[in-house]
């Protein structure tokens, strides 16, 4: 399938990057890069609502002339695609008008392309249990927190990869590696990321609340599917310290991805773990074989 | 027809309802050319004394003998007219209505000059069919004088005394062990803080002793055939596994059984034993043995019970019971359920933080006959409540759940800040409302009195959601209006003001009654202002909760409202057949059968004739639907009043130059 | 003190594509409730839906508050009246461009970005590490980023539906 990087993965966020097409294509996901991409328009709904309808549609149109499905690894990203696709069939003067632009590159939506996020490859095209099996050893049980971010699990009337009850994917995938998952107040909240153009005051005020309650909880680390969120968890501890005046906001964060890549025996150098913000090394240690 | 056709046509002007749309004058003009027609006029309001009158006095002094009514719906005053033809010695059935108000200058208020073109038409296709009409005779056939209700709450209590005391026989279903119903979880009724059980209890007294009510509970309607005047219910009596004639309701065998089991009347707080009376007061004070929970049922063991009845009243092979009676009038009354808060909003966090819980929960808390004795205490940890939130409209005033509004939230809300604060004094309480409706009397009042109060303040701010800490504590901010602060509170119980849903079993009753229901999946009422509790189905009434969310008072006068519905039909002791019956020529007839499958009221039999088969309808059943007159494929069925004949040349006219 | 009510602002709101509905709302407070923007700006969601119903929306366009919200979402989530503050907002936003006022600095950029390399950023960062090395996407092997292959195509046809340079 192809992967759609959007903005923030493929111009920040390298680890993310990295790491998935490390695992990927060891699980059997071949991914392709996209013949010709642009941004999906969510950071920019308020300049132009419409570019975030007719960039999403433009992607899914491309991605269907090359005959391909879409995993879009930034959940703002894959949140853009799916409300396209969801506007999109309900209302056909928008289809039209969209489609009409599009005719101008030569290109046409229809609807056909599916949309994934990785932890609905992960979770639903891989398996939980093909991932017990092809990693070669389980990382031990330490106590994770998954954050799932907001455009995972709402608006859930289009239908999101995760659900505001019960496990998480993310939880059990984490689990299928060996670690421990537990429950944590405001799990389902925001990381703030989106605040920042207004106020990175109140974007970084915003992270080290969460970031409090994953101290609270006494977790040896985090884990995130969403690069946004991962900037701000794991790329602004120290903002937070600062801003907050709280010095335990610390805790290393990191990428399923990278997480699932150590359990399978990928080098650390290959999953892009030299370039986590927060203080990683010691839960590294522990978790290396 | 022997005799030649002689209509009358009268429009009416409703005011300014027709009137202001359509030119009345210029549609009587026309209404006057028609053929048969021998006078047409007109009248500000055909439905009054007067207007009914001008009908009356023309059949009598010019010998009309069929009769045009051009006015509103049908459905309002056709009743009225076929009386003011019964009062002028005509038929009633040789009326026939043109509806100019809601099909015509309602819907095309901007075109009056279409519209009136248009009432002309309705108002001939009318005349055409009139000249048509038959005089039909209605028959009357007895009523049984026996009435049911089903559901033992307030609502079939209040509804099954005002029958009996009537003089009538009456069933009572309830499927629970004991009556009473949700009111029974009552601690105190607001606004008064009555004791619920203490006003409840001698109703239900009442009920097991009234010489005129069949007391059936732990029992269910499984089936229902007939139709008003004559209904014929199945209903299933559970096994207690008791013999209720020899049980004393010592409860001897209730302090010996050695196993426990969560107790449903306090919804899950506290726990039962296996062999248990619902509550102390429950009526009929007789046990019921939970089979699915009892040890000699699931392993063969045990037996306690049984060993230490003094009366030898434990019957392990007692069997279900199918009691078949007839009645004539049934009422509905299966009262409520909370809305699944658990399911369907788990960002309150019900069901997962023990100290998150119900209104209803904390009545039974709060009781004296419930798990704590009547101390007001958290689940989690059997301590006091110092801190206590409550949250109204749960779940109700909202399009993603339930789009009404629940009616006794507010004030229920505002009594459970009273019993927290009266019972903790050093207690503190923050109510999180959105709007205080405190509609009823005396509900202003309490409302003032617990809002003076020191210890209880009232937030307008509906909260979203509700955390519980890594230490277990439960949070959650919510914006006050009034005080324009975004606050964050930390109650150590939270009691959520939940929604109303019609009880579980009102969805399998309904399907077997025909009872029709609302979007809102409570049941219909024929009209919201003027007609109750009656619904679609003649001779099936509703009452309480069943026909949407409302608090005591409500139900009470809304269950003696169907009681009288149900007694003034037993009074009379018959029913009129309906006027639009379905007609089989058997001649016609070849013995298909599609009639008798379509047929909803099982009006329809097949029987032997010549060799082969015929259908009969049986009169006194049908009730005029139509759908076997549509369905016949020979043309044998039809129906009285709305035969081809009549019908075809209303559509001659209707179809003219189209 | 404002006296006359700008219905203008409201039709232009419902304009905008979305689920907006402004009108529906009852004030319940739940979105104010739940937001994450409120928890640490002046930001309201409820109060932005009222003074649009209201035709005062103006006055929140100027002061740029708007442009608090964290897009999370959970206004439109858990909104008994399907309002859709979050949509409400978005159009405000849209509404607040077209008539000359300036979101903040950072989106300036990236919108322009957009049209000029069809990302908000113009090209991939190089991020110092923890251990004080460099990188770039190029040390660290990956592929070149797939841009619009015909960036002037592109910037005519999202002029198409009004996605301008802003200054």
């Amino acid at each position: 399938m192809y992967i759609f990087l959007g903005c923030t993965t493929p111009m920040k966020q390298y680890a993310y990057e990295l790491s998935l097409r490390a695992v990927f294509p060891r699980l059997g996901i071949e991914i392709v890069d996209m013949p010709d991409s642009n941004c999906c328009g969510t950071p920019l709904m308020g300049v132009n609502r419409f570019y975030n309808v007719y960039a999403p549609a433009r992607l899914m149109a491309i991605a269907e002339a090359g005959g391909l499905d879409i995993v879009a690894p930034c959940n703002g990203c894959h949140l853009a695609l799916s409300e396209a696709a969801f506007m999109l069939r309900e209302k056909k003067n928008l289809l039209e008008q969209v489609n009409a632009l599009l005719k101008e590159e030569g290109l046409k939506y229809t609807g056909k392309v599916k949309v994934y996020h990785p932890v609905e490859v992960l979770y639903g095209l891989v398996g939980v249990e093909k991932i017990s099996s092809a990693i070669s050893y389980k990382l031990p049980p330490l106590k994770f927190a998954c954050h799932p971010g907001c455009h995972l699990v709402r608006p859930s009337h289009i239908g999101r990869p995760e659900q505001r009850d019960g496990k998480l994917k993310l939880e059990a995938l984490t689990e299928a590696i060996g670690l421990q998952t537990r429950d944590h107040p405001e799990k389902y909240e925001c990381c703030g990321a989106a605040m920042i153009p207004y106020s990175t005051d109140a974007a970084i005020k915003t992270v080290a609340m969460r970031i409090k309650k994953f101290v609270e909880g006494g977790f040896d680390g985090v884990t995130t599917l969403c690069p946004y969120c991962f900037d701000m968890i794991d790329g602004k501890q120290d903002a937070a310290k600062t801003i907050t005046g709280d010095r335990s906001l610390s805790i290393p964060t990191f990428y399923y991805t990278q997480l699932l890549g150590l359990a399978m025996g990928i080098s650390e150098r290959e999953l892009g773990l030299n370039l986590n913000m927060s203080p990683v090394g010691s839960v590294l240690e522990k978790l290396r074989r | 027809m022997a005799e030649e056709p002689k209509v009358g046509v009268y429009i009416c002007h409703c005011g300014v309802n027709i009137a202001g749309v359509v030119n009345v004058k210029e549609v009587v003009d026309y209404a006057s050319t028609l053929p048969n027609v021998v006078i047409a006029k007109d009248y500000p309001f055909m439905c009054s004394d007067p207007g009914q009158n001008l009908i009356i006095e023309d059949i009598k002094t010019k010998g009309l003998n069929r009769v045009v009514v051009a006015s509103c719906s049908p459905r309002m005053h056709e009743p009225t007219f076929r009386k003011a033809l019964e009062r002028a010695g005509l038929n009633p059935y040789l009326l026939e209505m043109a509806n100019i108000r809601e099909h015509c200058s309602w819907v095309h208020e901007k075109q009056p000059r279409e519209a009136t073109e248009k009432a002309k038409e309705l108002v001939e296709a009318a005349v055409a069919k009139a000249r048509m009409l038959k005089p039909i005779e209605t028959v009357k056939m007895p009523a049984v004088k026996r009435a049911l209700v089903i559901g033992g709450g307030v609502a079939g209590i209040r509804a099954a005394l005002d029958i009996a005391n009537s003089g009538f026989e009456v069933y009572l279903v309830e499927k629970r062990p004991s009556i009473g119903g949700n009111m029974a979880r009552l601690d105190k009724t607001f606004p008064t803080l009555d004791c619920s059980q203490c006003i409840l209890t001698p109703l239900m007294v009442e009920v097991a002793q009234h010489p005129n009510i069949k007391l059936l509970t732990y029992s269910e309607v499984i089936s229902v055939e007939g139709s008003v005047g004559n209904f014929t219910v199945k209903i299933l009596k559970k096994p207690r596994y008791v013999n209720e004639d020899l049980c004393t309701g010592c409860g001897i065998c209730e302090q010996k059984c050695p196993y426990t089991v969560p107790s449903e009347f306090n919804l899950g707080l506290g726990k039962r034993k296996v062999i248990y009376f619902e509550f102390p007061q429950a009526v009929p004070l007789k046990p019921v043995l939970d089979r699915d929970n009892c040890v000699y049922f699931k392993k063969g063991t045990c037996r306690a019970c049984e060993r230490f009845c003094p009366a030898k009243a434990i019957d392990f092979n007692q069997q279900p019971k199918e009691i078949t009676i007839n009645v004539g009038a049934i009422i509905l009354a299966t009262g409520y359920a909370l809305y699944d808060v658990k399911t369907k909003m788990p960002e309150y966090r019900y069901g997962l933080s023990k100290n998150v819980i119900t209104g209803l929960e904390l009545e039974r808390l709060t009781s004296a006959t419930g798990p704590t004795k009547g101390a007001i205490l958290r689940p989690s940890d059997n301590k006091e409540p110092k801190n206590v939130a409550i949250i109204l409209c749960v779940g109700s005033r909202d399009e993603k759940h339930l789009d009404y509004c629940c009616r006794f939230g507010c004030v229920a809300g505002i009594k459970h800040a009273y019993y927290i604060v009266s019972h903790i004094p050093d207690a503190k309480v923050t109510i999180c409302y959105t709007d205080i409706r405190a509609f009823g009397k005396g509900y202003e009042d309490f409302y003032a009195r617990i809002r003076s109060l020191d210890n209880v303040q009232f937030i307008r701010g509906r909260p979203m959601e509700i955390f519980e800490d890594t230490n277990g504590s439960l949070y959650f901010d919510v914006f006050d209006q009034n005080t324009n602060r975004l606050i964050r509170l930390n109650p150590d119980l939270v009691v959520l003001e939940t929604g109303v849903v019609p009880d579980p079993s009102f969805e399998q009753i309904a399907t077997v009654l025909k009872c029709s229901r609302g979007p809102d999946g409570f049941a219909l009422e024929l009209h919201p202002k003027l007609r109750p509790t009656e619904t679609s189905v003649d001779g099936v009434f509703i009452a309480g909760v069943v026909q949407g969310p409302k608090d005591i008072p409500d139900t009470v006068a809304q269950a003696g409202a169907a009681a009288a519905s149900a007694v003034s039909l037993l009074a009379k002791g018959e029913v009129e057949s309906v006027p639009n019956v379905a007609s089989v020529n058997q001649d016609l007839c070849s013995g298909c059968g599609v009639c008798e499958v379509v047929c909803p009221y099982t009006a329809i039999v097949l029987e032997a004739r010549n060799g082969g088969r015929v259908a009969k309808v049986e009169a006194a059943k049908c009730k005029g639907c139509g759908a076997c007159a549509a369905a016949c494929p020979s043309g044998a069925m039809t129906q009285l009043g709305f035969e081809d004949k009549q019908i075809i040349p209303q559509i001659e006219v209707l179809a003219r130059g189209r | 003190m404002q006296t006359c009510a700008q219905t203008d602002i409201l039709d232009a709101v419902r304009k905008v594509i979305g689920d907006q509905r402004p009108e529906a709302c009852y004030q319940c407070m739940k979105c104010t409730s739940g937001c994450p923007a409120a928890k640490v700006t002046d930001y309201r969601p409820h109060l932005m839906v009222i003074l649009t119903k209201a035709g005062l929306a103006e006055e929140v366009m100027q002061s740029g508050i708007i442009w608090a919200c964290s897009m999370c979402l959970k206004c439109k989530e858990y909104c008994p009246q399907d309002v859709a503050p979050f949509d409400v907002v978005t159009a405000l936003k849209n509404v607040a461009i077209s008539r000359g006022y300036k979101p903040p600095e950072m989106l300036v950029g990236m919108a322009n970005s957009v049209l000029d390399y069809g990302y908000i950023m113009d090209k991939p960062m190089t991020i110092t590490t923890t251990e004080f090395e460099e990188v770039s996407r190029e040390s660290l092997g990956l592929p070149d980023i797939a841009h619009p292959k015909d960036m002037e195509k592109f910037k005519k046809l999202v002029s198409n539906f009004g996605y301008r340079r802003l200054s």
